[in-house]
């Protein structure tokens, strides 16, 4: 079993030697992908000094564009189970053990970590919040699956996942479009509790007309999505 | 506007909607280039459906045929899209021409990586085309 953590990374230069520092504590079985989405600070500089892989891309294609490369690359070289662990530090390397169980044990392709499933921590209040709940209700009734965090990024991908996804991971905050994708190629997302921190630095990219734009993408894909063909990959179980 | 011009432009509106959802169904169209057509496909529907809203921008403008008002900002929108796109080719046409670049200087290092060794992988020493400075980062 090839396992891989795969961390996009936006302008996280001072976020980042803490993150991976951690997942090398938690985790050292793992191996580390960064993807530097095009940062505009010294991302570059401290991706040579952590001696982790890295892509560096020199157009910024957002956190979907930029997973959607990791998982390219991490296909191309083997890997059959990817963790997604995002570079500002909200997601704790700690936890990851609770997204890779059901991959191993087969009960799920891909598994979402959930801060609304127990105890939470730090968790979205206020307008956001209402809004993840309404998504929440809505992908849980369209998949047919229990969707308590509709825009987690903390993910983990089996192999069919990583075999589909690696061509098709959605671009944009490509959350909650994915788990209709997911489902409706008939994959089988599993949810595990996490807690989240706030970010470590630095500020989200995700300002309030990007968010009114990706909500508007949400609605359009609870339209679109269910109504695609499912998708054919090459390659097999 | 009669009531067979609205059955009509309402009709015609609905397909136009349909058609662009189609095509980001089928991944033709990208989601991020469809709402343009999708916000123009829904203004024409929403004044073909409500022929008040129509009038009475109709009587604004001294258009006596409020139908006319459709055509107009209809031609609008079209007007306002092709204007948009080409600022997206624009965007497009400057990012293409960066990856080439990129690319010819990504293939020259890898040129130049390859010179350093000969076919059995054993280090030149005296290749004259093998440069003594560092090759730079990305």
């Amino acid at each position: 079993m090839k396992r891989l953590a795969l961390i996009p990374a936006h302008n996280e230069a001072s976020s980042l030697p803490v993150v991976v520092g951690e997942l090398r504590q938690h985790h050292p079985d793992l191996d580390i992908l960064v993807v530097d989405d095009a940062s505009a600070d010294t991302t570059r500089e401290v991706l040579a000094e952590l001696g982790v892989r890295w892509l560096s891309l020199h157009q910024r294609l957002g956190i979907g564009g930029a997973v959607r490369a990791g998982l390219r690359y991490a296909r191309q070289l083997g890997y059959d189970t990817v963790v997604r662990l995002d570079a500002d530090g909200q997601h704790q390397a700690a936890h990851v053990d609770r997204l890779l169980e059901p991959i191993r044990t087969g009960r799920a392709d891909a598994v979402q970590g959930s801060r609304y499933r127990g105890d939470a921590g730090y968790h979205t209040t206020g307008i956001p919040r209402i809004g993840q709940r309404v998504l929440a209700t809505s992908l849980s009734a369209l998949t047919a699956q229990p969707v308590t965090d509709p825009t987690s990024g903390f993910w983990a991908f089996g192999p069919r996942a990583l075999r589909l996804l690696a061509e098709h991971h959605p671009t944009g905050y490509p959350e909650p479009e994915l788990r209709l994708f997911l489902s409706r190629n008939g994959l089988g997302v599993a949810e595990a509790p996490v807690e989240m921190r706030p970010r470590l630095a630095g500020r989200t990219s995700l300002t309030p007309p990007r968010a009114a734009l990706a909500f508007m993408r949400v609605l359009l894909a609870i339209v679109v999505v269910p109504l695609r063909a499912a998708v054919e990959v090459p390659g097999r179980d | 506007m009669t009531n067979f011009v609205q059955v009509v432009a309402v009709t015609v509106s609905a397909l136009l909607l349909i058609l662009v959802l189609d095509l980001v169904r089928r991944r033709k169209l990208t989601e991020e280039y469809s709402f343009i057509w999708i916000v123009c496909a829904g203004a024409l529907l929403v004044l073909s459906l409500w022929r008040e809203i129509l009038h009475a921008v109709a009587r604004w403008l001294g258009v006596f045929y409020p139908p006319a008002v459709l055509l107009l900002v209809l031609i609008l929108f079209v007007f306002v899209a092709s204007l948009y796109f080409s600022v997206v080719i624009s965007r497009q046409r400057a990012q293409i021409e960066r990856l080439v670049e990129e690319l010819a200087i990504l293939a020259a290092q890898q040129r130049e990586l390859g010179q350093d060794r000969d076919a059995a992988g054993h280090p030149r020493a005296d290749d004259p085309t093998r440069r003594t400075t560092s090759h730079g980062a990305d």
